[in-house]
């Protein structure tokens, strides 16, 4: 009995460790490619706003994959991220190196006062979530223009530095992409899948579910303040309408879902089809851009509702052993 | 002079009020018995603002005759779209969050839809009725204001009657507090969440004509701004409950009419957003909620 017990330990690890060496395998060649991208390819930007999704959809999974909760104004996090570095360089004159990683701060800070909104759930936290976001957008475009420049927002100054950025982006993504996968792996990661199963059973076993929850919400808004933050060195100009669109909630939801909410691969997978398409929708039908991605996210939830990794997942519970 | 601000900013509120009033009464019709929060809703009201604006200047129609072609149109494209995208839905591992992405790709459709019909620019509807404006008292009021008025108290009476006099509307009601017992009791869930989905549509376009009336301008891309107002008020009145509702968008077209008069207009709509994130925090279930958190 015990030494059956232990056969089945030692397997289920074993299956585990390689399932994460299949994961950073192919994430780790994707990055290298991407490391490769500004020598090789002359379209830069498609490959920065790749990984830019690639960070938020992975960003949101924490949050909302691994707890439940939906967070429709995630785009706050972005926005003042972008804000608080434009802010920083334009106003203040601080180097870019410095400015970013203090975005990225704000947003976890705005995380913690953003904190007593954990304790709703469901649809309510959507709702508030979103108009917080909005409350966001509406105070920042009402600063004095000295600070946050109006409606015109800021422009950074200096020349551009798509190669610097774009490697910047590569280091948000490596760091985001490394913390879900650690999280998964984590006491932490199990504790919030507990909880997201059954918050009553989890705090019976003696899961500080507040705790865990509030750990996940800062984290989930790290990465987004930082996509925000070096998004705005990379194109040098800030404004309020397009740093808080909810478009860019929308999108991240959308990207992460189609991968596989809950998975560490699916938010990888889906950012990729699906900004792929998006791309392709664009180049191809710039009218019907918005129409057809409406129309991918209705087909999205009537026949695939748990991503492309989920469904899988789903239907052949074998794969479990190489996809996380 | 301020008192006369204070009594227009209290007679507008009213008056936008009791349109946001409708708009909150048919998106809690939508999420009390399907338990979807219509993320479209807004695109819906613009939709009918266009239908009226179409009518009036192609065929020169009155608006308030485009009002009964809106609604009973918008009926019964809410009562297919139900049949059409609801059965999968149920499935789903979250139903509410799952319809809540759902209708937001509906809204980027009909958003998009609207663009290439009519393009992006601003419009209005620019029928004007004879006077142009009543004198009330010390106040001279619009008269399509007023009419907008008029027409929503009567919208809402008739709503008020459907709900508590008419056995479709009390099975509604019923459907609202006990969705399980009210199939025990051989209702027909589908057909009677087709009915609350039209409705729901139905009510958003009679709503658009009267926004066409009493807002100054509108583009296909206003849809958002009236969903957003519609997700206040509903959380105001209490979540799936239609008459709370419109007390809530009564509640709340006060505050944001009475924060014009004393804040910079563009700062007013924080006013509304606060008023949502305080009643969350002090009473979650809105004002006459009943439905329980989950």
């Amino acid at each position: 009995m015990a030494s059956g017990t232990m056969v089945t330990e030692v397997s289920d690890a074993r299956i585990a460790r390689a399932r994460l060496l299949i994961w950073l395998a192919g994430s780790g060649a994707l990055l290298v490619w991407l490391a490769l991208v500004p020598l090789v390819s002359p379209n830069l930007s498609f490959w920065f706003y790749l990984m830019l999704w690639v960070s938020m959809a992975s960003g949101f999974n924490i949050i909302s994959g691994f707890t439940g909760y939906l967070p429709f104004g995630y785009v706050a996090f972005y926005g003042v991220g972008a804000y608080v570095t434009a802010i920083l360089v334009r106003k203040l004159g601080w180097p870019v190196a410095v400015a970013i990683p203090l975005a990225g701060l704000a947003g976890v800070a705005l995380s913690l006062i953003f904190a007593k909104t954990l304790k709703l759930s469901g649809i309510y936290f959507a709702i508030v979530s979103l108009a917080l976001a909005i409350i966001c957008q509406i105070l920042i475009s009402n600063l004095p223009e000295k600070i946050t420049g109006g409606s015109y927002g800021i422009n950074l100054g200096g020349t551009p530095q798509p190669v610097l950025s774009f490697y910047a982006m590569l280091a948000v993504t490596v760091l985001t992409l490394g913390s879900a996968t650690a999280v998964a792996q984590s006491r932490l990661g199990m504790a919030l899948k507990a909880i997201r199963d059954d918050a009553e059973a989890a705090d019976a076993l003696g899961v500080n579910v507040p705790r865990m929850r509030l750990y996940a919400w800062m984290l989930a808004a790290l990465f987004p303040s930082l996509c925000g933050a070096v998004e705005a060195w990379y194109t040098n100009v800030v404004d309020s309408t397009t740093a808080f669109d909810t478009l860019i909630t929308a999108k991240t939801v959308i990207y992460a879902t189609m991968g596989g909410l809950g998975t560490v691969s699916g938010p990888l997978v889906g950012a990729v089809i699906l900004f792929g398409v998006d791309d392709f929708i664009w180049q191809r039908f710039p009218v019907a851009n918005l129409f057809l991605l409406g129309l991918v996210v209705v087909l999205l939830i009537q026949f695939m509702p748990r991503g492309v990794v989920g469904t899988l997942l789903r239907r052949k519970p074998l794969l479990r052993r190489y996809l996380m | 002079m301020s008192t006369l601000l204070i009594l227009q900013g209290l007679v507008y509120g009213l008056i936008v009020g009791a349109i946001y009033a409708l708009i909150g009464c048919s998106l809690n019709v939508l999420y009390g018995v399907l338990r979807v929060v219509n993320f479209a809703h807004g695109e819906f009201i613009i939709a009918g603002t266009f239908v009226s604006y179409v009518l009036f200047e192609r065929l020169g129609l009155h608006p308030l005759l485009a009002l009964p072609v809106a609604a009973v149109g918008f009926f019964a494209v809410g009562y297919a779209l139900c049949y059409l995208l609801m059965p999968r839905l149920r499935n789903a591992d979250d139903p509410e969050l799952s319809s809540f992405l759902m209708m937001y790709g509906i809204s980027l459709m009909l958003a998009a839809t609207m663009l290439s019909l009519f393009g992006a620019d601003a419009r209005n509807v620019s029928y004007s009725f004879h006077p142009i404006a009543l004198k009330l008292g010390p106040l001279f009021l619009p008269t399509a204001r007023l009419v907008a008025l008029g027409v929503s108290l009567v919208i809402g009476g008739l709503l008020a009657w459907f709900f508590y006099r008419t056995l479709p509307g009390k099975a509604l009601r019923a459907a609202i507090m006990n969705p399980d017992a009210i199939q025990m009791v051989g209702v027909d869930i589908n057909r009677l969440s087709a009915l609350a989905f039209g409705l729901a549509a139905g009510l958003a376009g009679a709503t658009g004509v009267l926004v066409g009336l009493v807002f100054p301008a509108f583009t296909p891309f206003s849809g958002p701004d009236y969903t957003l107002i519609g997700f206040i008020v509903i959380v105001l009145g209490g979540l799936g409950h239609p008459i709370g509702a419109l007390l809530g968008g009564v509640l709340f077209g006060l505050a944001e009419q009475m924060a014009t008069v004393f804040m910079p207009q563009a700062l007013s709509p924080i006013v509304g957003f606060g008023l949502l994130i305080a009643v969350i925090f002090l009473k979650p279930s809105g004002l006459m909620g009943r439905v329980q958190l989950r």
